[in-house]
């Protein structure tokens, strides 16, 4: 017998690992009619993964003082053997994750898998969003560059708008009047503990409900399901006549990992600075701010609606409306069709949404 | 039996990708985490005389190892190394007794180096320096 064999036959005994494969893995059957878009999620794991592995990489360098973070930070990229690497894996990679997760997100919306009874995996994904925008935004600061500097003030001081509390608001995010070495060390401490904590157990919760009400099947093609949910009582959503998520689909989301690493490399190794405008490169001056500074492509859209209105609190309330919409989604769309062809008044709305979104963006990035 | 060389010529292919994706990685990985070179080297320390009395001694570091420069009393200028040769404590000089003790074994050593006494296999080890009128350059 084999040394494999009897660590595997010593394991079976204890942990009934053969049932757990067949279980989880071999067994585990997923809609005959399953796309590659369902396997961004597999994909947007494989980038969480490694933002972690490059961020605590980063931490080895990185000095979160507001005297020494800059230079630690230039250190990491020309003086530390391959920290350009991964400094750059987690400035590009930040920014791919957030492109995929809206791709994920728009992929669900389209084939309406946000519907009952997935309304908690819609919104627990919903959550991650916003979590990952966060951790963007805090990660932003701490290079302590021109850039990092102006933008945070500029993002901090949008909560001042809010009525009674903005101005206690701006002062609690900053630690401080002004954005200054208290900000970072709040800023650092959301972004390397409290929200990737948060995300983690997201990340679990979002696992969870997929596992327990099972994988939606695309809209097109013929149900293959024989348990649908009926809102009677709880009905686990199996696929009979699927594929096996081990070996089958597996390898297509290792396909679709390999299709973001090769976007991925593209950009790391031939366009490094995407990323990383001319500010980006000098040091924080609190006593000058730089002409034109810009929030981060995906803040574009908001900064601009800031912009638009003549009133901030009348743009941050049109932006907590509109967020607070595609977050109960769920529970305002309750038809049962997911096909967006047979959806007209969903497809306008996505699709306006999503060009008013793009729009906003250019317009930001060019006013 | 030709498909079943296919195979393995294939899951050879594939072996070898594996190994050189996983050196790609892992690679760049060690050198990033490996101590640098650069960051702890000093090149050359330099002193003026006039900061150290008769009698006194300065500790500095250089190339990321302590140092000591000793002054004693009616002697010549001397450099060493401040670690023990003994277990790598930093020894302490003694200015009433004019030699230096190691505080972690009770090691001893003269003014110039050599082990008087204690656990020490060996004298501690002389830096090389150049004193230029009223400065002194370690290194």
């Amino acid at each position: 017998m084999s040394l494999f064999r009897k660590i595997h036959d010593w394991l079976n005994v204890r942990l009934g690992v053969d049932d757990l494969v067949e279980k989880q893995l071999t067994g585990y059957l997923l809609p005959a009619n399953i796309n590659r878009w369902y396997s961004l999620g597999s994909v947007l794991l494989f980038i969480f993964t490694l933002q972690v592995i490059s961020g605590v990489l980063l931490l080895v360098y990185y000095v979160p003082d507001a005297d020494k973070a800059f230079s630690s930070v230039t250190a990491i990229m020309n003086t530390v053997p391959y920290g350009w690497l991964i400094r750059l894996c987690h400035v590009v990679g930040s920014n791919m994750m957030v492109l995929v997760l809206i791709l994920h997100m728009l992929s669900v919306l389209f084939m309406g898998s946000y519907k009952r009874p997935r309304e908690l995996n819609w919104l627990s994904g919903f959550v991650i969003l916003t979590l990952v925008m966060a951790i963007s935004l805090t990660g932003y600061l701490l290079p302590w560059s021109q850039l990092s500097f102006w933008a945070t003030t500029v993002a901090t001081n949008s909560a001042g708008a809010i009525p009674f509390v903005g101005s206690y608001l701006v002062e609690f995010l900053r630690g401080g009047t002004l954005v200054g070495p208290y900000t970072l060390g709040r800023f650092f401490a959301l972004h390397v503990a409290v929200i990737p904590i948060g995300i983690v157990a997201m990340i679990g919760l979002h696992l969870f409900l997929l596992e327990r009400i099972g994988v939606s099947a695309p809209p097109f093609g013929l149900p293959d399901t024989k348990n649908p949910w009926k809102g009677d009582r709880f009905r686990h959503e199996d696929h009979p006549g699927g594929i096996p998520f081990f070996p089958n689909y597996l390898l297509s989301d290792l396909t679709s990992v390999a299709i973001y690493l090769a976007f991925f490399l593209l950009i790391l190794f031939f366009a490094p600075n995407m990323f990383l405008p001319k500010d980006a490169f000098i040091p924080a001056n609190p006593f000058q701010t730089p002409a034109h500074i810009k929030p981060e492509w995906y803040f574009l859209p908001n900064y601009q609606t800031l912009k638009i209105f003549p009133n901030e609190f009348i743009g941050l309330m049109v932006q907590g409306v509109g967020i607070t919409f595609l977050a109960l989604l769920p529970f305002i769309d309750r038809g049962r069709e997911q096909h967006p062809l047979k959806r007209p008044l969903f497809m306008v709305c996505a699709v306006g949404g999503i060009l008013l979104w793009i729009g906003l963006m250019i317009w930001g990035h060019y006013s | 039996m030709e498909s079943s060389s296919r195979r393995k010529f294939l899951v050879t292919c594939l072996g070898a990708m594996g190994v050189t994706g996983l050196g790609a990685v892992l690679y760049p990985l060690f050198r990033y985490l490996s101590p640098s070179k650069d960051a702890e080297a000093r090149q050359k320390v330099t002193f003026q005389l006039s900061e150290l009395a008769e009698g006194g001694a300065h500790y500095f570091q250089m190339d990321g190892k302590a140092g000591v420069l000793v002054r004693p009393k009616g002697g010549t200028i001397a450099v060493f190394s401040a670690v023990c040769t003994h277990l790598g404590c930093i020894v302490q000089w003694q200015k009433a007794q004019d030699q230096f003790i190691c505080p972690c074994h009770g090691g001893q050593f003269s003014a110039q180096g050599a082990v008087l006494g204690g656990p020490p296999p060996k004298p501690l080890e002389k830096l090389p320096f150049v004193v230029n009128g009223t400065t002194i350059t370690i290194g």
